[in-house]
């Protein structure tokens, strides 16, 4: 045994954690294993795409329809909710914790690094796909594109570890959350551009963090497009003050809540 | 040395707090193998958790400066779904042992379990699986060895296995022992830690604390 910086550990258990997460997440008894951590949110997306993006649903300009669903469904889907889940549950992980050097917030880095990295990957396939099928599937800034998504995903996971401590009090919270991740889907501009909800209640609207993310890729996707609520300063504060309880409810209580 | 400072571990229940150790103040020395006895629900396995770092204790604090196993026997931080090998690596990284390829092959050979190696460890027999975990922790060079019944399941010869290795262990570092088995415990520890009304008691001599033991 060799003794290991406090960082070094850190990296080795993540990576450790990683590994052990792609190569377990689906069972011996999938065909085609591994290939699932991929495979099903682009079953999903696929399904989506088909079912939505086809039909006459408002979109933008010139953008299709398959794209503008793509803009907004696949981060909202894969940056916001698995993220978010992946780390609301990832106490029920009792596994993991049968080695001192393995701490709750391991697990959390490593399955926000995985989401982040599928997502990543995902939605370059889908794109590449879009593309050669013929459909305008660029983004007009990239890097603006993939830093508003780096700050859904950053609120994705602040709000699950924040989750996964206080559900520890009472679980119903999770309950809640997985009831409202339609509605929220439905509020959040995802499959619509905020432009079609009458004036009157925009106000009501930019209230929610995710329909200025959404707003906020849209506009960073679609070339002279200007939505009439994307704040970012709005998301990233709401992104700021989540981390900041999140990590002080971690600090409180990560021994309480994996304690058996 | 491993020094608990005024330990106490208590896990909540609808009728109040239930104290399984209370304001524990042991120094366990380094060159000593040390048995733990205690009752049922005494709170030995929640002790070895805690010195293994997997549990926390409710007050007060575990100091150490040894490299301490996981506890060994109790339900461990395997993957059932990954292999032995699979499993060894996934160690062996968290560890930070970087020359992962002799910890397999040693694994494999003293675990005598085959091609098993290359299955998943959950269809394992309870056997198979207590000779890979402990092959596994034999695998890495401890100062402490935290063991939970290790040696209630295997075969004979497994058994003889694991004295011998034991034995050979504790020239260079110690174990820390829970066992029913007071032959097994005559013949490993040279030290022993009563468990029992929610206190801790240090003996020196094996004999005696088994004697208290038997009558508490």
């Amino acid at each position: 045994m060799q003794v290991r910086s406090a960082f070094a550990i850190q990296r080795d258990v993540i990576f450790a954690i990683f590994i052990r997460e792609i190569s377990s997440r689906f069972g011996n008894n999938y065909a085609f294993g591994n290939v699932w951590l991929l495979l099903e949110p682009l079953v999903l997306m696929t399904v989506f795409i088909i079912l939505f993006g086809f039909r006459g649903i408002a979109t933008l300009g010139n953008i299709a329809p398959p794209v503008f669903i793509v803009i907004t469904y696949v981060p909202f889907r894969m940056l916001w909710g698995s993220t978010m889940k992946k780390a609301m549950g990832a106490a029920g992980a009792r596994g993991l914790f049968g080695f001192r050097q393995i701490r709750l917030f391991d697990v959390f880095l490593a399955h926000a690094l995985i989401e982040g990295g599928v997502y990543l990957t995902v939605k370059s396939i889908i794109l590449i796909t879009l593309l050669w099928f013929g459909f305008e599937a660029l983004p007009s800034d990239p890097l603006l594109f993939l830093g508003y998504a780096s700050t859904l995903w950053l609120f994705a996971v602040s709000f699950g570890i924040l989750a996964c401590m206080v559900s520890r009090i009472a679980k119903e919270v999770e309950k809640i959350i997985n009831i409202m991740t339609l509605p929220l889907l439905l509020m959040s501009a995802v499959i619509y551009p905020i432009t079609v909800v009458p004036t009157q209640y925009l106000n009501f609207f930019s209230y929610n963090p995710l329909a200025h993310a959404s707003e906020l890729l849209r506009e960073a996707w679609i070339e002279g497009y200007v939505s009439p609520i994307a704040d970012f300063e709005y998301l990233v504060t709401w992104t700021l003050v989540l981390m900041a309880m999140a990590m002080s409810a971690y600090r409180l209580n990560w021994r309480w809540v994996i304690a058996t | 040395m491993i020094s608990l400072q005024n330990v106490s571990k208590y896990y909540p229940t609808r009728f109040g707090p239930n104290y399984i150790l209370k304001d524990l103040n042991i120094d366990i020395p380094d060159d000593r193998d040390i048995a733990i006895l205690g009752r049922n629900g005494a709170g030995k396995t929640t002790l070895m958790r805690m010195i293994g770092g997997i549990d926390f204790p409710t007050r007060g604090r575990i100091v150490s400066d040894r490299f301490i196993s996981w506890p060994l026997g109790i339900g461990s931080g395997f993957n059932g779904v990954m292999t032995g090998r699979e499993n060894v690596r996934y160690v062996c990284r968290i560890h930070g042992v970087k020359d992962i390829k002799p910890v397999e092959e040693f694994v494999r050979d003293f675990s005598e379990i085959g091609e098993n190696f290359d299955l998943p460890i959950g269809s394992y027999s309870s056997g198979m699986r207590m000779r890979y975990g402990f092959a596994v922790s034999m695998g890495f060079d401890f100062d402490t060895y935290l063991m939970d019944e290790i040696m209630a399941v295997g075969d004979a010869d497994f058994k003889k296995k694991c004295n011998d290795t034991l034995k050979n262990k504790r020239e260079t570092s110690n174990i820390i022992l829970v066992s029913h088995n007071m032959d097994n415990i005559r013949e490993h520890c040279n030290a022993a830690i009563l468990l029992a009304y929610g206190r801790a008691e240090f003996y020196e001599s094996v004999d005696q604390a088994i004697y208290r033991y038997m009558r508490s």
